[in-house]
């Protein structure tokens, strides 16, 4: 193990990749409590949930019930306050701040609620800056961002700048940017409402169609019970529970 | 790089403002330090840059060397003290003199005339061109005024009067009261003065030029000469030059006036890139969560501040370069190698002290924010 963050010294190739072989994600009596003042707010409650590695799992439940705090800890965003999560064969549960930015850049893949993309960087640049956070390693790296781009029928919007793109395409490139770093799992919080009910359905066929085409594991956070269709299973929360 | 160098190329006209404001803060503050050494140089350059190390002045003259008159017996007093190896007498005035070199219609200007007795002790320390006055007929002017009939070769002639005396050396920075300035003789002085007013008498000196005895220093020379008499009041060459009136006040503005500026270029780089961060913030906590190290982030900050000011000061610098040489209502201007790299120095370093504060408010971005929209940008 590296000493400065815990992680292998060349970036988990001495862990056997979870595709193929275990879980994408492994999450048991995962908690995280917020102090108050003189009270606690228990956001996610001893949640257990398996994610397989080509699995596809709807989170559904209403706001406040943990769904976006499971995600945040699967992704390591946040850290849990007790409890043990491995992702991709990685034990993260004890991961400080450093670490898990590492593993954000290395083992997981984002798609935010909002389109989320730098605005002053092209479709094409918006993938590249993976790499670029990472592992730089440049002629693949772009050769991998035009393949993607290719994939999802953005090849000649490469050179557009997020502002110019429409809201399809931009999600579009952000799942693109998301399969840039070739995660073991990725997250989609809420990745339809921001796109209208045709579009949305789109959206998810693609989400579907990438994620079982490479065999990654992803988890997508919705309210709408019509986005459940795409995935292989629900997982329903409420009040930071996972029933 | 990769993220400084894009976001810079997609915000051309922004960074360039910047960088076009921050060059001309910078050349403000290198023009009006020539200007501020420009004006003393003209207003006390002829001090100086003569060649006495020590001054007498009597006391009662306030350091003004037209308003001190110094008394024979002052004189002789100065000159027993066993501190002083040398007195040589300088006298100065303001005559109406007109450049013949310019034509005809050349219209005379008010000018300094200082006659010195000795002219290791009085007369021009550096000369530039040509050399000291041998005779009654001649004179060494200040290098500044040469372009104005001043030039070595070149004739003036005393009003009234007529007495014509010929430029045969050229001194460096050696001007008084920002007025074109002469080195003569004392006997010249004298004709001259005798030119203009055949009733005046043999001038008394308004200063006493000394060279110390072997073995005292110029400050000990002032202290033995200034404890002879309250009515002496003796100084250094550069004390006499810094201490003359008006010199104090006019660093003292243009101090205010540099501090304005030193904080000034600082504080819009460093408002400049607050500014930017709050309005990219969504960018950055994006960034974060995909796994941005903070401190890649903030080096890509620094970049574009280093950038910025280092293209602000090249660009303020070639700016000052070009346009910091000639004259300016009398007084001369010159490019100063030195006031370049202290304030290219002070600037680089308050600029990236400024931007620390934009680099806290990288380091403060939660990349939690992400998942809750607030730091997400579209």
């Amino acid at each position: 193990m590296n000493e400065q963050d815990g992680l292998t010294g060349d970036g988990f190739t001495e862990h056997a990749p979870a595709q193929g072989w275990g879980p994408a994600l492994i999450m048991e009596k995962a908690r995280k409590v917020y102090p108050m003042a003189d009270s606690e707010v228990v956001a996610l409650d001893d949640a257990d949930i398996v994610v397989e590695a080509d699995e596809m799992v709807a989170l559904v439940g209403p706001s406040g019930s943990g769904k976006t705090t499971l995600c945040s800890i699967a992704g390591g965003i946040l850290s849990p306050t007790s409890g043990r999560v491995v992702v991709g064969g990685v034990d993260i549960s004890t991961f400080g701040p450093k670490q898990l930015t590492r593993v954000r850049r290395e083992l997981v893949g984002f798609v935010f609620q909002s389109v989320n993309l730098v605005p002053f960087l092209t479709a094409r640049e918006n993938l590249l800056v993976v790499d670029e956070l990472g592992r730089r390693t440049g002629a693949p790296a772009r050769r991998r961002a035009d393949q993607l781009l290719e994939e999802l029928g953005l090849a000649d919007r490469a050179k557009n700048l997020p502002g110019q793109l429409s809201g399809g395409q931009r999600q579009r490139v952000a799942i693109g940017r998301a399969l840039m770093n070739d995660p073991e799992l990725v997250l989609f919080d809420e990745p339809t409402s921001a796109l209208d009910t045709k579009l949305g359905m789109a959206v998810m066929e693609l989400i579907r169609d990438e994620m079982k085409s490479r065999g990654i594991a992803a988890i997508v956070v919705t309210h709408d019970e019509r986005i459940t269709q795409f995935c292989d299973r629900s997982v329903h929360m409420e009040d930071g529970r996972v029933l | 790089m990769f993220l400084a160098w894009k976001e810079m190329r997609r915000a051309k006209a922004r960074f360039g403002l910047l960088i076009a404001a921050v060059g001309l803060l910078v050349f403000l503050i290198l023009f009006q330090q020539s200007l501020q050494n420009g004006l003393l140089t003209s207003f006390t350059g002829a001090l100086r840059n003569q060649s006495a190390e020590v001054l007498v002045y009597r006391t009662d003259g306030r350091r003004i060397l037209q308003a001190s008159v110094i008394s024979p017996d002052l004189t002789e007093m100065v000159g027993r003290d066993p501190s002083v190896a040398a007195v040589g007498r300088i006298t100065q005035g303001t005559f109406t003199v007109t450049p013949l070199a310019l034509g005809a219609d050349a219209e005379p200007v008010e000018t300094s005339v200082i006659g010195f007795e000795l002219p290791d002790l009085g007369g021009p320390r550096f000369l530039t061109a040509g050399r000291v006055p041998e005779n009654t007929e001649e004179a060494v002017a200040s290098d500044a005024d040469a372009a104005g009939g001043f030039a070595v070769g070149d004739v003036v002639r005393i009003e009234p009067g007529g007495k014509q005396l010929t430029i045969v050396g050229l001194a460096r920075d050696a001007q008084l009261n920002v007025a074109p300035t002469l080195f003569v003789t004392y006997d010249t002085y004298r004709a001259a003065l005798a030119s203009r007013n055949p009733d005046a008498g043999a001038p008394l000196p308004n200063a006493l030029g000394i060279r110390p005895a072997p073995g005292v220093t110029a400050g000990q020379a002032v202290a033995a000469i200034n404890a002879l008499s309250p009515e002496l009041d003796a100084l250094t060459r550069d004390d006499a030059a810094e201490q003359a009136p008006g010199v104090a006040q006019v660093r003292q503005s243009f101090r205010v006036i540099f501090l304005l500026y030193g904080f000034v270029v600082p504080l819009v780089t460093g408002l400049f890139f607050l500014i930017i961060t709050f309005q990219k913030a969504p960018a950055l906590t994006l960034l974060r969560a995909i796994g941005a190290p903070a401190s890649r982030l903030v080096a890509s900050l620094l970049i574009q501040v280093a950038i910025v000011l280092g293209g602000g000061l090249v660009a303020g610098v070639g700016l000052y370069a070009a346009l910091a040489r000639g004259r300016i209502g009398g007084v001369p201007l010159r490019f100063e190698t030195t006031a370049v790299i202290v304030w290219v120095v002070l600037l680089s370093v308050g600029g990236l002290i400024s931007a620390l504060f934009s680099a806290r408010r990288v380091l403060a971005i939660d990349p939690y924010s992400a998942t809750t929209g607030a730091g997400v940008g579209r």
